[in-house]
């Protein structure tokens, strides 16, 4: 078997046509650029009938052109993928032999967007998000992610190799070379993105590496929000001293190196202590008392309800805290073994705890902040005249009008969250070494950069188009939210 | 700069202008065919609504419409030359130099990381390329004309270390740094305390004559522009609808909208009982919902269909007056001197026992120099409430009066629960409740007192329905059994305060600003409220929409028998609907007594001023104008003495300094008026009417 160029069949017609196009781009942008220095702009006039006609200069022709171009290089992108679903396997080279692999993943965005779109009108701001385009190319790209996750990780769509095994002669092979002894050209004929230097396929670990980004992330990132909420709200409400004590131990962990903090607590000695299982004992500890708290504030007035719903939510969640608290083998061991259905594993836990306990000082300033801007509000008076208690004033009067700042850092967060999780796994710290995550994978690939390439790169941009997606997300829900 | 001279014709000339924003959507005519006429030295008034249009007249003077504003018809001309032809670098040149602009909240308009000095001397530097100190010299002299003390003190100072009167006054004087012939200025008191209004108004009329600098002053104030301006075009819904004098618009108004307008702001002789206001039906139109034909058409009395629903009306010329124009088809058809039809003459409640007294209360502020380690010897004392006594009876509204940091909101605050007294009673139904923080009060008090609040777009929480709101309230008032139950009430509160049922399921920012207030009423009476504190409940909202809100207030007392602390800086309002006037001063009571009593002779001095400060929209009406002297002076470090011993004008008629040492005591004359002044009954006795209806 051969290996695979790159773009197979279309080499010919569609690689010229999308260096032109990019060529043509880039000479378009400077001679805009450089004739706003000469020209003047396009005058605009209104007509008696309230439309606008703009007189076309030198420049405007310029951004004609980018636009076309733009268009264009979309058209041949769009290209690649479609004939690769569209064509047999290998004929389109390896660009459409990924493209032909990720079809669950375009079949989900497709019928997503076309769902979203439709019913826009009705779906609030998850809806208005589709009338800015930054915010739908952000939203894209973050689905694609997880759509390739939770379809390539448990469901075992996209992959095709198991992402352990080894393949031998495969070493540190570029993409596109043939699995020894395959003869029909199906998938898995090929290790598409290359091997690594343990010779396991680079596209698969790159899909299963999404979901454990996927995973963690997003968690850990509502957790530190449950902590930074429950501590904020009271410190900007209350001010006085417990703001003073809160805001202090907030930048006492801001002011601690992080990666030192990290080293300190996966360090076997401190592990042993139980350190790390406290910690988690405390943080995971926060939802619970968010949740009560909410409920009770907002139902005391009929005390049957209030119990009927308080029973609802809290013995399934403090039947799950316990479950992750107690860990067989820890000082945390409080539920019997039967009782106790799954363990954290141990690495996770750490990783999940450190993230959670850097990230919570950061919403903590946030939620604090805008607390005090809130609580100045005539409606906050009006709840403190009618003698609602300070938790009901705290959650359902201030933190519904602080939502709009928190959803866009909500978004944000994750992509700090990502990155976080790849410098630790670059680091070698918390998650285990054959763990296929990304960060993990990039320390790997570092280790023989300057001869190959390959394994190292392709993680490298999954997490730069992910968190791209992530800040182009928080944008787009910015704008939209700003607008009524 | 140098066609100062030369040219003698009209300042601004603004002909069918028509100014429209487009969006996404679709195009907002914000302005349509708009036209006046500016004359060397003189004052044009711009006043309307919010949403009609006249700020972005201003603006399209500057030409500062923003990227999706755009002027679609017509042209403004300056000084002959048309603004919309010029290029930028032209337009760089007139603004700031010719025409000048002053907008409402000066702390915006100041560069808070300069200082005032620098700020002032750019003008000059940059469009005249003055020296520095030549500059400075003039910065020097402009600062002294606007009247502020130790300009070269003020001069080195940053604008926060200014108070808010005293930064307009530097905005005014950077407005006229050069020497510009048209000065725009865009509601330039709004946020500033009556006193000090009234001393910047008299500033910019003073300045007016000095410099013979053109006005155009923007205001939903009518009282202000009767006192500034010569001439006054009314704006409605974009349109201008009455044009002239100040004299032939006020008494010989030729536009339904100018008469509505007239009769829903209370002017000396209305009464709540006797005269009620008469609120201009309906809401103002959206700019995209305007109706065919005239835009007031759906709310005017006098619509007929058939004339005033067909086409665009042109504005037509008025027999009599000095360029009198207006845009009605029934001018001559409607008979403009006909009295006002009393739309009905309501019951004057019953007034009841005394519900709420107030004993000798106070309330001191600790405030400590550091915050993070409390205590040592910087503890400061801010006294918001000194010795605070009166009494109020059912169903009686007590107005209290009182400029910013007179100390009516921490008298709320004391009153509500949200703040216990330092020293003193409030008694509620001679049960205390001055030390009893809200938290420890039971149910039935606290429902029993309730606050309307001041901003109508603060008031509601925006994420929760309207509803909901109420329902809240309900629950927490132990009212009704069931969810079935407080929704049916709920739904009659609604209809108390007159908003259709549908809104319950409406979003705060789904409604106006009268509707949203009207709700936060409804949330108030929810407990079926005895007392209410209404923190200025009207003065956010628009003339029009005021009369109805003020009108709904007082229908709900005389069912409820509510008892209604009205808190306000507005006299012309408070004189209107309250039965007792409380005066308030840096915390002291200075004058307590029934209406009749606080508008007539003996004044405290503080009243007398306050009265002369508030602008009146009645031309027959003469005002001594007595402007006081500096600012209120810091509650943290109150004068000596009587607390308005610094701005009182009346402080040399006591002999002895006694101003200076004392605070006064409280003194009743013999009609039961009690006003603390160290003023002799002689000289109380001298005093005139502030105020003076010209026989007709």
């Amino acid at each position: 078997m051969e290996q695979l160029t790159w773009t197979g069949a279309l080499s010919g017609y569609i690689d010229p046509a999308l260096l032109v196009l990019m060529i043509s781009l880039v000479a378009f942008i400077v001679a805009q650029i450089a004739l706003s220095f000469v020209t003047a702009p396009g005058a605009v006039s209104t007509n008696p009938d309230g439309t606008l006609n703009i007189t076309r200069g030198p420049q405007e022709f310029a951004g004609v052109g980018i636009k076309i171009a733009f268009t264009g290089i979309v058209l041949c992108l769009l290209g690649y993928i479609i004939l690769g679903v569209v064509m047999p396997y290998g004929s389109t080279g390896i660009v459409g032999a990924i493209a032909k692999q990720f079809l669950p993943v375009w079949i989900a965005l497709i019928v997503t967007y076309v769902l979203s779109i439709t019913f826009k009108r009705r779906l609030g701001l998850y809806g208005k998000l589709f009338d800015s385009p930054i915010g739908m190319i952000g939203f894209g790209l973050v689905m694609f992610w997880v759509f390739t996750a939770v379809l390539g990780g448990p469901l075992d769509l996209i992959v095709t190799h198991d992402e352990l095994s080894q393949v031998s002669g495969l070493k540190n092979k570029t993409p596109g070379m043939a699995v020894p002894g395959a003869s029909e050209m199906i998938p898995g004929a090929h290790y598409l993105l290359g091997g690594d230097t343990l010779a396991r396929d680079v596209f698969s670990r790159v899909v299963k590496g999404a979901w454990v980004v996927v995973q963690i992330a997003p968690l850990a990132t509502i957790f530190a929000f449950m902590v930074g909420i429950t501590l904020g709200l009271p410190a900007g409400y209350y001010g006085g001293k417990l703001d003073t004590f809160l805001s202090f131990l907030a930048n006492l962990i801001l002011a601690f190196p992080v990666i030192l903090l990290f080293y300190l607590l996966v360090t076997p000695e401190i592990v042993a202590t139980g350190l790390p299982n406290f910690m988690a004992l405390v943080l995971f500890l926060f939802p619970l008392i968010f949740v009560a708290v909410l409920i009770q504030s907002r139902f005391y007035t009929e005390p049957a309800k209030r119990t009927r719903i308080m029973a609802a939510w809290m013995i399934p969640m403090i039947i799950v805290y316990l479950m992750i608290v107690s860990q067989k083998g820890t000082v945390i061991n409080i539920l019997p073994q039967a009782l106790d259905r799954f363990d954290i594993p141990g690495g996770i836990l750490v990783v999940f705890v450190s993230v959670v306990f850097v990230n919570s000082p950061t919403v903590f300033r946030i939620v604090r902040g805008l607390t005090l801007d809130i609580k100045t509000r005539d409606y906050v008076a009006a709840a403190q005249t009618r003698g609602e208690g300070p938790w009901y004033i705290m959650l359902w009067e201030i933190l519904p009008n602080a939502r709009g700042p928190l959803i866009v850092d909500f978004c944000l967060r994750i992509g700090y969250t990502t990155i976080l999780l790849g410098t630790l796994g670059f680091f070698g710290l918390g998650l285990p070494p054959e763990s296929p995550d990304w960060g993990s994978t990039i320390n790997e690939g570092r280790k023989l950069l300057s001869i190959y390439l390959h394994p190292a790169l392709p993680p490298a941009l999954s997490l730069l188009s992910l968190v791209l997606g992530l800040n182009l997300l928080a944008d787009g829900l910015r704008e939209e939210s700003l607008k009524d | 700069m140098t066609d100062h001279t030369t040219y003698d014709g009209p300042i601004l000339e603004i002909d069918n202008l028509s100014i429209s924003f487009f969006t996404r959507l679709r195009e907002i005519p914000a302005v349509m065919d708009f036209s006046c006429t500016v004359q060397p030295g003189e004052a044009m008034g711009l006043v309307g609504e919010s949403g009609c249009g006249k700020s972005t007249v201003a603006l399209g003077v500057m030409q500062d419409l923003g990227v999706n504003g755009r002027i679609v018809g017509g042209s403004i001309k300056f000084k002959g030359r048309d603004l919309g032809q010029m290029s930028q670098e032209e337009l760089r040149d007139v603004r700031g130099s010719e025409i000048a602009m002053i907008y409402q909240e000066p702390m915006a308009s100041l560069n808070p990381a300069m200082k005032i000095g620098k700020q002032l001397m750019e003008v000059p530097m940059i469009h005249e390329g003055t020296s520095k100190e030549e500059a400075y010299q003039m910065a020097l002299e402009v600062v002294t004309d606007v009247k502020l003390p130790d300009p070269k003190r003020i001069l080195e100072s940053f604008p926060h270390q200014l108070s808010g009167g005293q930064q307009q006054r530097i905005v005014i004087a950077m407005a006229l740094m050069s020497k510009p012939s048209l000065l725009i200025l865009d509601e330039p008191t709004t946020a500033l305390d009556v006193t000090v209004e009234a001393g910047i108004v008299q500033l910019v009329k003073e300045l007016g004559t000095k410099y013979g600098t053109s006005m155009l002053f923007i205001s939903h104030n009518l009282g202000l522009v009767l006192e500034t301006c010569d001439r006054i075009c009314v704006m409605y819904s974009g349109e201008t609808v009455e044009t002239g004098s100040i004299q032939d618009v006020f008494d010989k108004m030729q536009h339904p909208y100018t008469q509505a307008l007239f009769r829903s702001i209370p002017l000396p002789g209305a009464d709540k009982n006797a005269r009620p206001l008469v609120a201009i039906p309906g809401n103002f139109p959206l700019p995209h919902e305007r109706p065919m034909g005239c835009n007031f058409g759906p709310r005017c009395d006098y619509f007929e269909a058939g004339t005033c629903d067909k086409g665009p009306i042109p504005m037509s010329g008025v027999s009599f007056g000095d360029r009198h124009e207006s845009r009605c088809m029934r001018i001559s058809e409607i008979d403009w001197d006909a009295p006002i039809t009393v739309a009905e003459q309501k019951e004057k409640g019953e007034i009841g026992d005394v519900v709420l007294r107030m004993d000798d209360l106070k309330k001191y502020y600790e405030v400590s120099a550091n915050a993070l380690f409390g205590g040592g010897k910087n503890k400061k004392v801010v006294k918001a409430n000194e010795t605070l006594s009166f009494e109020a009876h059912e169903s009686e509204t007590l107005a209290i009066v009182g400029e910013s940091g007179c100390g009516k909101s921490t008298f709320a605050k004391v009153l509500m629960g949200l703040e216990t007294a330092t020293s003193g009673e409030v008694l509620l139904d001679n049960q205390s409740i001055g030390s009893t923080p809200i938290e420890a009060r039971d149910t039935k008090t606290v429902s029993d007192v309730q606050m309307v609040f001041q901003n109508p777009f603060d008031t509601l929480n925006p994420s929760m329905t309207v509803g909901r709101q109420i329902i809240r309230a309900l629950e927490v008032f132990k009212i009704g059994n069931s969810d079935d139950e407080r929704r049916d009430k709920m739904l009659n509160l609604l209809d108390l305060v007159k908003l259709p049922r549908a809104f319950s399921d409406r979003m705060p920012r789904q409604l106006s600003g009268g509707q949203k207030q009207r709700v936060g009423i409804a949330r108030a009476f929810a407990g079926g409220a005895r007392i209410v504190v209404a923190d200025e409940p009207v003065s956010a909202l628009d003339v029009s929409v005021q009369a109805a809100v003020t009108d709904l207030l007082m229908e709900i007392q005389r069912e409820e028998k509510t008892t209604l602390l009205f808190i306000s800086h507005d006299l012309s309002i408070v004189r209107y609907l309250s039965d007792r006037v409380m005066v308030m001063y840096l915390g002291h009571v200075v004058e307590l007594g029934t209406t009749d009593q606080v508008f007539a002779p003996p004044y405290h001095p503080y009243t007398e001023a306050l009265l002369s400060a508030v602008p009146i929209a009645d031309t027959s009406v003469e005002k001594k104008h007595i402007v006081l002297e500096g600012d209120i002076p810091s509650a943290m470090n109150p004068p000596p003495g009587c607390p308005f011993q610094t701005r009182c004008n009346w402080k040399s008629k006591v002999a002895g300094g006694l101003c200076e040492k004392d605070v006064p005591p409280m003194k009743t004359m013999s009609d039961g008026l009690q006003i603390k002044c160290h003023l002799s009954d002689a000289d109380l006795a001298e005093m005139e009417p502030v105020i003076k209806i010209a026989a007709e």
